[in-house]
C-alpha cells in the first residue's frame, strides 16, 4: 500500500518535472521571434526588446534557461505576465478558486447523475430504463459543452429567466457545473455500466445468488462495492478531462476562472502566463489523480495487500 | 426402496429460438452421487441451473417441466421461494475457483453472510461454524483465513473455501458444476477425494456435473449421459461404463485416452548405440522477478531451476508436468526465444549464445517450433501457401517455380489438399490448421521441433490423427522431438523417454515404460494416480495423492541406466 | 473523448477483425450501426455538394435581411451581416470534414510509428515512452491544443495541426496496446522461430494485423477532431471570420442568443449530429466486435 503510495506520488512528480521542460521548450518552438510577436505590437526600440530578452534570460542557453526557470520556480516565481505586468502566480492563484468551484460541483453532478443513471441502466439490462439512459448517455457524449452550455443559458436565463446570463455569485455556478457536470456524467453513465454490467456477469455474483441472499444485499455489497473498483481507476483520468472541459465552459459563461485566462494568454501571447498556466493545471491533475488512486487502493484489497 | 429426493419431469429449457436441455427426466435418491456427463454445449450446467433460477435472466427461459422437490415444483417458485431452498437445501460449488468468490470482499463476510441472512444466525455464531468448516476442508489457520481475500489464496484453496461455504448450511443437495475442471490434476483428486469424504459425513446428494469420464468412474453411483440437451442414456455407473449401449456413449469413452494402452503405438526406440545427441540443455535456469518502481527485485519466482537433458536424432522427448512447472518456458529456452540467467543450450554441439542475431536466425532452420493453438500460431493475413513457404524465404533456400514446387510437396507429406493453398487460416479446420502449422515446420529440413501441447487444443479424435502424422514424419526424416504436454496418455503414445518437471526442476527422467508404469518420484506417482481412468473398478491410488511428505526436489541420481530420478 | 476505445481497440484486436463479412452483417444488423452510418453519411454528401445544396453563397452579405428568424426562404434564418443560416451550415460540413480527416490522419500516422516502434522495440525505450505518452495524456487534449497554438499562432489551419499534434498520445497508446496484443499471439512467435528478421516481423507481420484496427479507431476519432476543432473555433482560436465554421457560428452567437436564437440552434445542432453520428458507428462496431457478446452465444 505505502509503495503503491509512494509509486503515485513518484508519477506524479514525473508528470510535473515533465511539464516545466514542455513550458520550457514551449517558447523555443515559437517560429520567428517570440519577444517581436508579444511586443511587436507596442511602440518598442531595438534596445527595450533586447533588454526583455535579457530580462526574460531567452539570450542565455537553453539549458542555462532551464535551470534558471527551475530556479526561480523554487522560490514561487512564475515570472511576470506581459499583459498587466503582475507576478503570474498570484494571477493564477487569484482564479483558481473559481475554476476550483466549477470543477468540484462539476464532478458531483457527473457522479451522481453518471453513475447513477449508469448502474440503474445496468440492473435494469435490457429494459426500456436501459434504452432511455443510454440514448441519453450517447446524445449527451457528443454534445458540444459549449452548445449544451448556450442551450442552458438560452433557456434558464433568457426564456425562463431563471438564472442570471453571467456574474460572480453562486447562482451564477449553477449553469456552468449543470452544463460541464452533465457532459461528464453522460461519459461517466457509458462507463459505470459497462463496467456494472461486466462484474453482473462475473460468476461470484451467481454465487452471492446460490447463497440465497435477497437481489437487492448482492447488489449493494457484492456488484457496486465491485464494480467501484473500476470505476474509479477511471475517475482520474475523467478528472483531467473535466478540467480540460472547464476551459471551455468558463468562457460560454464568462466564468472568471484559470480557463477564461488561458484564452486570453493564448490570444494575446502572453507566453509567461500561458507557460504559468501548462504548468498550474499539470500539477493541479496530477495531485488530482494521486487522490483518486488512493481511492481506489481503498477500495481494492488486491492493491491494499500487496506485497 | 430408498427415498427419491429430487425428481426432474420433461425439463426443457431455451435460449432465445435455440433448445439448451429439451425434455429432460431424471430422479436424485438422498445420499446418492448423479454423474450428469455430457460435453460442453450439452445443456448438462443450464439444467442444474434452471432447478435453481439461476439462468441468466432474460437470455434463457424454461419452457415447460417440473422439479418436484420435498413436494414443491421447484420451477414454479418465485425468486423469493426459491432463495428459501437456493443456498439452504441445495447448495452449489462451481467451476472457476479463480472468478466465483467476490475479490473485494473478506472471506469471512463472504462464508457467514448466508447463514445470518438464511438462517439468522447471530455473526458470532456463524463465524464459529464457518471456521470450523473451514478446517474441516482441509484449510489451516482459519481465523487468519477469515480475514483474507480471495487473490491470497490458490485456485485449491479458494475452491475449498467454496465448498466450506455450500455445506455450512448442511445441504439435503450439493451441486458441483464442473468443479474440479480448473483444477491441476493432483489439486482435482484431492478435491474429489474431499467432496466423497464429506458426503460419507453428512448424506447429503451430489449432482455431479462433469465432462470427464474419470470423474465419473470415481465419484458417481448412477450416470446420466447427456447430448445436444437430451438425455442419451442413464443407469450404474458401472454398468454404462463397462456396456454402453449408446453409440454416442460408446464414442465418448473410446475417445477417452488410457493410460497403459499406447505402448504399442509407439515407433521402435531408437538403437542406443547409435545415439547422436543433437540438442542438449546444460544446468538452463531462469527466473522471473517482479521487481517494484525502482527496479529493486521484489519477488522471484524460479521458472527453471537447473533443467538438463539429452535430446537425440529421431527419438521423442517429452516433457511433462502440470502448469507452471516450466515445460513450455524450457521449450521457449532451447528454441532460444527468451533469454536464460544461466545454463546452456547446445545445438549439435555449439552453444546457441556463440550464435550472433542473424547467425542466430539462420540457424533456427535446423529446430522448429509447433504450437498449441494452431490458429493464433498462423499469421491471419498470410495464404496457406506463404505461410508454408515463409521459413524457405527467410533462410533463401528456394525461390520462384522450386519454391511452388517444394510448398506443394510439403502440403502432400502433411496430408493437406493442394487446391487449399491459396486459402487463409481461418478457412481451415482446427486439424488442418494444426496440420498446416507441421508444414510450415517442416519446409526448412530441421532436425528438431519443439511442440508444445500440439493437440491439447483439438478433438480427441483428431489428435490420433495428428499423432499417427508426427509419427510417421519421424519415422521418414528421423526428426526429433522435444513434446511438451500435460497429457501423460498422450505422451504414452508418442514418447520415447519422459522428463517429468515440477516447480521447474526435473523431477524424473527415463523411458517412458519406466517412468509410467515404474515411478520412482513421488511427484511422478502422484501425477500417474491423479489421473482419472473411466473405469470404477480401477479408482485412483488414494495413497500416492495422499502423499504429504517432503518432495525430494535436489540433484538427479540414476536408478538405473537411463532413469534418473530427484533425491 | 470516445470513451473505452482502448478496450475496443483491444477486443477488436484480439478478435482479429478477420471476418469481415461477419462484422458487416453485425453492424448493419445494430441499430446505432446504422443510424451513425447515416448521419455519417449525410455529412459526407453535404459537404461533397455543398454548392449545389446551399440556396446562397456562404459569405454573401445581406442575402436577406439581417437577423430574420427562420422563413422559407431562410430555413435557418438569417445572421447579423444578413447572412444565411443554412447556406453557412451546408458549407461548415465542408470545414468540418476537412479538419476531422486532416486532424486524424496527422495522429494517426505520427501515432502508429511511435506506437509500433515502442511497442515492437520493447525493454527500456518502451517504458520511458509509455511513461512520456501517460504525462502527456494527463495534460488533455485540449491544453496540449492551446501550448501548440500558443506556438503556432491562432488560425483554423494551425487549429487542425494542434489538434492532430494533441491526439498523437492517444493514438500512440492504442496503437501499443493493439501491438501487444498482436505481439502475444502465437503467430508473431512463430515469425521468430522461422527466423524472421526484423523488417519482416513489423512491416509483414505486425503492420497488416494493426491497420486495419487503427483506421476503426481512427474513423470513431474523428468525432473528437470534429469537436476539438469547434470548440477551439468556438473559443476564438481556430476559424476566422468570414469562415462559415460551426464553432465559429455559435461564438458569433453568443451575444445575440436573445435577439437571434437560430444563430445558435443550428450550428450546434450540426456539430452534435456530426459527432453522434460518429459516436453511434463506434457503439454499432462495438456491439458487431464484442467478443463478449459474441462468448454468450
Amino acid at each position: 500500500m505505502l509503495v503503491f503510495l509512494a509509486q503515485r506520488l513518484f508519477a506524479a512528480l514525473i508528470t510535473i518535472w515533465i511539464a516545466t521542460i514542455a513550458v520550457t521548450l514551449l517558447i523555443h518552438l515559437v517560429p520567428g521571434d517570440p519577444v517581436r510577436i508579444m511586443f511587436g505590437g507596442f511602440q518598442t526600440t531595438e534596445a527595450e526588446l533586447e533588454a526583455i530578452r535579457t530580462r526574460l534570460g531567452l539570450d542565455q542557453p537553453i539549458w542555462r534557461q532551464y535551470l534558471m526557470f527551475l530556479g526561480r520556480l523554487a522560490e514561487g516565481d512564475l515570472g511576470r505576465s506581459i499583459v498587466g505586468n503582475q507576478p503570474v502566480l498570484d494571477i493564477l492563484l487569484e482564479r483558481l478558486p473559481a475554476t476550483l468551484a466549477l470543477t468540484l460541483a462539476s464532478l458531483a453532478v457527473a457522479i451522481v447523475v453518471g453513475m447513477g443513471l449508469g448502474f440503474l441502466a445496468a440492473v435494469k439490462r435490457g429494459t426500456w430504463i436501459d434504452s432511455t439512459a443510454m440514448i441519453l448517455a450517447i446524445v449527451g457524449v457528443s454534445m458540444p459543452h459549449f452548445w449544451l452550455g448556450l442551450l442552458l443559458l438560452f433557456l434558464f436565463s433568457v426564456t425562463l429567466g431563471w438564472l442570471p446570463v453571467a456574474g460572480g455569485d453562486w447562482r451564477s455556478l449553477i449553469l456552468p457545473a449543470l452544463t460541464l457536470g452533465l457532459a461528464t456524467a453522460a461519459v461517466l453513465a457509458r462507463m459505470t455500466r459497462s463496467a456494472m454490467i461486466d462484474v453482473l456477469d462475473q460468476d461470484f455474483v451467481r454465487t452471492a445468488r446460490a447463497k440465497g441472499l435477497p437481489g437487492t444485499l448482492v447488489l449493494s455489497r457484492h456488484v457496486l462495492r465491485s464494480g467501484l473498483v473500476p470505476i474509479s481507476a477511471m475517475l482520474g483520468m475523467q478528472f483531467a478531462y473535466l478540467m480540460g472541459g472547464a476551459i471551455v465552459v468558463e468562457n460560454v459563461f464568462a466564468w472568471n476562472g484559470l480557463g477564461r485566462l488561458a484564452i486570453q494568454a493564448v490570444l494575446a501571447r502572453d507566453y509567461p502566463l500561458i507557460q504559468g498556466f501548462i504548468l498550474f493545471f499539470a500539477t493541479i491533475v496530477a495531485l488530482a489523480s494521486v487522490v483518486i488512486d488512493l481511492l481506489y487502493a481503498v477500495l481494492d484489497p488486491r492493491i491494499r495487500y500487496a506485497k | 426402496m430408498t427415498e427419491i429426493l429430487l425428481d426432474v419431469r420433461d425439463l426443457t429449457v431455451a435460449f432465445g429460438t435455440s433448445r439448451a436441455v429439451e425434455g429432460l427426466s431424471y430422479q436424485l435418491a438422498r445420499g446418492e452421487t448423479l454423474a450428469v456427463v455430457g460435453e460442453s454445449g450439452s445443456g448438462k450446467s443450464v439444467s442444474s441451473l434452471a432447478l435453481l433460477g439461476l439462468l441468466p435472466p432474460r437470455a434463457a427461459q424454461v419452457l415447460s417441466g417440473q422439479a418436484m422437490f420435498g413436494g414443491t415444483d421447484l420451477l414454479s417458485l418465485n425468486d423469493a421461494e426459491l432463495r428459501r431452498i437456493r443456498g439452504r437445501r441445495i447448495s452449489m460449488i462451481f467451476q472457476e475457483p479463480m472468478t466465483s468468490l467476490t475479490p473485494v470482499l473478506r472471506l469471512g463476510q463472504q462464508l457467514t453472510e448466508g447463514l445470518i441472512v438464511q438462517e439468522g444466525l447471530s455473526a458470532r455464531v456463524a463465524h464459529s461454524r464457518a471456521c470450523e468448516m473451514l478446517e474441516r476442508v482441509g484449510l489451516d489457520a482459519p481465523e487468519r483465513r477469515m480475514r483474507q481475500y480471495p487473490h491470497q489464496l490458490s485456485g485449491g484453496q479458494r475452491q475449498r473455501v467454496m465448498i466450506a461455504m455450500a455445506m455450512l448450511v448442511q445441504p439435503e443437495i450439493l451441486i458441483a458444476d464442473e468443479a474440479t475442471t480448473a483444477l491441476d490434476v493432483t489439486v482435482q483428486g484431492q478435491i474429489l477425494d474431499l467432496i466423497r469424504d464429506l458426503q460419507a459425513e453428512f448424506g447429503m446428494s451430489v449432482l455431479m456435473i462433469t465432462h470427464d469420464m474419470g470423474v465419473v468412474a470415481e465419484m458417481g453411483d448412477r450416470v446420466l449421459v447427456m447430448h445436444r440437451g437430451q438425455k442419451v442414456e442413464d443407469g450404474h455407473v458401472s454398468d454404462v461404463l463397462a456396456r454402453p449401449r449408446a453409440p454416442y456413449t460408446q464414442g465418448l469413452l473410446e475417445a477417452v485416452p488410457r493410460l497403459g494402452a499406447g505402448a504399442a503405438l509407439r515407433s521402435a526406440p531408437r538403437d542406443t548405440a547409435e545415439r547422436r545427441v543433437i540438442l542438449r540443455a546444460d544446468g538452463l535456469r531462469k527466473s522471473f522477478a517482479r521487481r517494484n518502481w525502482l527496479g529493486k527485485t521484489q519477488a522471484e519466482t524460479h521458472a527453471l531451476d537447473d533443467v538438463s537433458f539429452d535430446l537425440c536424432a529421431g527419438e521423442t522427448l517429452a516433457l511433462v508436468g502440470e502448469s507452471g512447472s516450466g515445460k513450455s518456458t524450457t521449450g521457449r529456452a532451447v528454441l532460444g526465444l527468451m533469454p536464460l540467467d544461466a545454463g546452456r543450450v547446445m545445438i549439435e554441439g555449439r552453444d546457441l549464445r556463440d550464435f550472433s542475431g542473424s547467425a542466430l536466425r539462420q540457424a533456427r532452420r535446423h529446430m522448429q517450433m509447433i504450437f498449441q493453438d494452431p490458429f493464433a500460431s498462423l499469421n491471419p493475413r498470410l495464404s496457406a501457401a506463404r505461410l508454408v513457404g515463409e521459413p524457405l524465404v527467410i533462410h533463401g533456400l528456394a525461390r520462384g517455380q522450386e519454391l511452388t514446387d517444394r510448398v506443394a510437396d510439403l502440403f502432400r507429406r502433411v496430408g493437406l489438399d493442394h487446391g487449399h493453398m491459396t486459402r487463409y487460416p481461418h478457412e481451415f479446420s482446427g486439424g488442418q490448421r494444426q496440420r498446416l502449422s507441421i508444414a510450415r515446420a517442416l519446409a526448412t529440413g530441421p532436425r528438431f521441433i519443439v511442440a508444445d501441447e500440439p493437440t491439447s487444443a483439438l478433438d480427441v479424435s483428431i489428435q490420433a490423427q495428428i499423432l499417427d502424422l508426427m509419427r510417421g514424419l519421424q519415422q521418414d526424416l528421423g526428426l526429433a522431438y522435444l513434446f511438451i504436454s500435460h497429457d501423460l496418455a498422450v505422451v504414452e503414445r508418442l514418447a520415447h523417454r519422459v522428463a517429468v518437471m515440477r516447480a521447474g526442476r526435473i523431477v524424473e527422467l527415463g523411458p517412458t515404460d519406466q517412468v509410467l508404469h515404474a515411478a520412482r518420484h513421488p511427484y511422478t506417482q502422484q501425477l500417474i494416480a491423479a489421473v482419472p481412468v473411466p473405469d470404477p473398478a480401477l479408482r485412483r491410488n488414494r495413497s500416492a495423492l495422499a502423499y504429504d511428505g517432503e518432495m525430494p526436489m535436489g540433484p538427479l541420481t540414476h536408478v538405473a541406466p537411463d532413469h534418473l530420478v530427484a533425491q | 473523448m470516445i470513451t473505452g476505445t482502448q478496450d475496443l481497440a483491444r477486443d477488436l484486436a484480439n478478435a482479429g477483425v478477420v471476418r469481415q463479412r461477419g462484422f458487416w452483417r453485425g453492424l448493419l444488423a445494430s441499430p446505432s450501426g446504422v443510424i451513425g452510418l447515416a448521419l455519417v453519411g449525410v455529412l459526407i454528401i453535404t459537404a461533397a455538394l455543398a454548392p449545389l445544396i446551399a440556396p446562397y453563397n456562404p459569405l454573401q452579405m445581406a442575402a436577406g435581411p439581417r437577423l430574420a428568424p427562420p422563413s422559407l426562404a431562410h430555413p435557418m434564418g438569417t445572421d447579423q451581416f444578413g447572412r444565411d443560416v443554412l447556406s453557412r451550415v451546408v458549407h461548415g460540413a465542408r470545414l468540418t470534414l476537412l479538419v476531422g480527416t486532416v486532424a486524424v490522419s496527422l495522429s494517426l500516422v505520427a501515432g502508429l510509428a511511435l506506437g509500433l516502434l515502442a511497442g515492437y522495440a520493447g525493454g527500456w525505450l518502451e517504458r520511458i515512452f509509455m511513461r512520456l505518452v501517460d504525462v502527456l495524456f494527463s495534460f488533455t487534449e485540449i491544453v496540449i491544443a492551446l501550448a501548440c497554438l500558443a506556438i503556432l499562432g491562432v488560425g483554423l489551419t494551425n487549429a487542425m495541426i494542434a489538434i492532430g499534434i494533441a491526439a498523437i498520445p492517444f493514438y500512440a497508446r492504442i496503437t501499443h496496446s493493439v501491438v501487444l496484443v498482436e505481439k502475444s499471439k502465437p503467430y508473431f512467435e512463430a515469425g521468430i522461430a522461422a527466423g524472421a528478421g526484423h523488417m519482416r516481423l513489423i512491416f509483414l507481420h505486425l503492420l497488416p494485423n494493426v491497420v486495419p484496427t487503427l483506421i476503426v479507431v481512427a474513423t470513431l476519432g474523428i468525432s473528437t477532431a470534429v469537436l476539438a476543432a469547434a470548440g477551439l473555433s468556438f473559443l476564438g482560436l481556430g476559424a476566422q471570420p468570414p469562415q462559415p465554421e460551426w464553432g465559429f457560428m455559435l461564438a458569433s452567437s453568443r451575444d445575440l442568443i436573445s435577439r437571434a436564437p437560430w444563430m445558435m440552434i443550428f450550428p450546434g445542432l450540426a456539430i452534435a449530429l456530426t459527432v453522434l453520428g460518429f459516436n453511434l458507428l463506434g457503439d454499432g462496431i462495438r456491439e458487431a466486435m464484442d467478443p463478449r457478446q459474441r462468448r454468450r452465444q
